[in-house]
């Protein structure tokens, strides 16, 4: 039997492993990238705190998480927090690590375009009487969020691939499988192309939704 | 002319630090009145009009609106800032949303009008500024005097009881700032009332018999720009007026 027959004979044995992993990866980016969304939202808007205290605190959760290794979060939840008595799941683990982090990303790409924002249109806004709420909900989200369309994408993208350390954290996402069929047979480069390939198409997919939505959002007359 | 002012300020004084823009300052504003205040750049015009609603908060003298005093504790700020329709110098429309949507936003979410009622609304007024059929339109897609027109529909929208310009044609050309001049005066014979100012010698003159010359924070002058460009005692303000051709 050749090499490639044994692979294929391999991945036909573990598919339904496989396609289950996949769609662990799946469900772990969709919702880290909600979340990490929403999550981002939050964080951008309590940075928009006329309390300095609170702006100083956002300030320091974003430096501190985007100056941190998602690794280590991971590992020190993981693995640390059972020193103190905490026992949280992989699924858990990943899902509350990578929402931090994400968070911490996206409310720096929101701050980034909202410095990018015209001063006059919100001093008009608070000049007209809305409230600091309504301000960040009628003119500063729907403005910074499309201003923030690529790289927002883009952070979905890294989630994809970066979902791949969840299985450092025992959680059985598509690449475990792939590491499992990798040393059935020992063949790792095709295991690991194939891992590349998949990722590829599914990177691929998130490049096309986003292109769309970008298509969608734009303000007609305006450069972006 | 009502008896008391609708807008009455006493000797407002504005420091920023050690800097005084405001040292103070007095005027009366009645309704249906249109006053046009002048200066340099600097000279603290803009921050007269931003003690107006609060967007500033004056150092110390006092600002009566419909006889309350709005600079003392306890005023409800965001229904003053209703009841002042602010007109920018660089328009300050929403990029994201259409002309109508511009219009209508206040009054769906400040003074809580159904949708239909509001576009109503805000397309009546958008016609009597003949911008009603660029409705659909977005800011980046109409001229800066047509900008200019939705901002000012934007703030009539609110019925507010003045409309306060800030250099309202500083970012437009002489044609558009002469459309602006011509809607300012339709506004007055309409009995808006309006307190505008500007650096803009021609939009002055075409708005208002007598100017206010605002300098180094305090009122030194008040009377029409001819006069002030010929015989004021004080050569800066001869000067100043003098500019374009004014005291000929």
């Amino acid at each position: 039997m050749s090499e490639w027959q044994s692979f294929v004979g391999d991945l036909v044995e573990q598919w339904p492993l496989l396609v289950t992993g996949l769609g662990q990866t799946v469900l772990l980016t969709a919702i880290i990238s909600i979340n990490g969304l929403l999550g981002g939202i939050a964080v951008f808007y309590l940075g928009l705190s006329p309390r300095r205290w609170v702006r100083r605190f956002i300030n320091g959760y974003i430096s501190f998480l985007i100056g941190m290794p998602l690794i280590v979060l991971l590992f020190l939840m993981y693995y640390g927090l059972p020193q103190w008595g905490i026992r949280v799941s992989p699924f858990a683990v990943a899902v509350l690590g990578f929402t931090f982090n994400v968070a911490a990303y996206n409310a720096a790409y929101l701050r980034t375009a909202y410095n990018g924002l015209d001063a006059s249109e919100l001093e008009a806004a608070t000049a007209q009487g809305f409230s600091h709420r309504q301000i960040f909900g009628l003119v500063i989200l729907p403005q910074v969020l499309r201003l923030s369309v690529p790289a927002l994408t883009n952070q979905v993208i890294l989630n994809l691939k970066d979902s791949t350390l969840a299985f450092l954290i025992q959680y059985t996402e598509f690449f475990a499988r792939v590491q499992e069929l990798a040393s059935t047979n020992f063949q790792f480069f095709k295991a690991y192309a194939f891992a590349a390939l998949v990722y590829l198409a599914l990177v691929s997919v998130v490049v096309v939704a986003a292109r769309l939505l970008e298509r969608r959002i734009i303000i007609p007359g305006s450069m972006r | 002319m009502s008896a008391s002012p609708l807008i009455e300020i006493r000797q407002l004084v504005k420091r920023f630090g050690d800097h005084t823009v405001l040292n103070g300052v007095d005027l009366e504003l009645f309704a249906g009145d249109i006053k046009v205040v002048m200066g340099p750049s600097g000279c603290g015009k803009s921050t007269l009009l931003r003690c107006l609603n609060r967007l500033v908060e004056p150092t110390s003298g006092v600002i009566r609106f419909r006889g309350e005093d709005i600079t003392a504790p306890g005023v409800d700020v965001r229904a003053l800032r209703q009841s002042i329709g602010f007109v920018f110098q660089q328009f300050a429309l929403c990029r994201h949303l259409t002309v109508l949507d511009n219009v209508t936003l206040g009054l769906r979410k400040l003074r809580g009008l159904r949708r239909a009622e509001a576009e109503q609304k805000a397309l009546h007024e958008l016609d009597r500024l003949e911008m009603a059929s660029h409705r659909d339109k977005y800011p980046a897609q109409i001229s800066g005097g047509q900008k200019q027109r939705v901002a000012i529909a934007r703030a009539l929208a609110m019925d507010p009881a003045v409309v306060v310009f800030d250099e309202p044609t500083s970012a437009l050309d002489p044609v558009m700032s002469r459309e602006v001049a011509g809607l300012i005066n339709r506004l007055h014979q309409e009995q808006v009332t309006m307190l505008c100012v500007t650096h803009d010698l021609v939009l002055a003159q075409n708005i208002a018999d007598e100017v206010i010359f605002l300098d180094q924070g305090v009122i030194r002058a008040q009377d029409s720009i001819a006069r002030l460009a010929a015989n004021h005692a004080d050569p800066q303000v001869r000067a100043f007026f003098g500019r374009e051709g004014f005291s000929a």
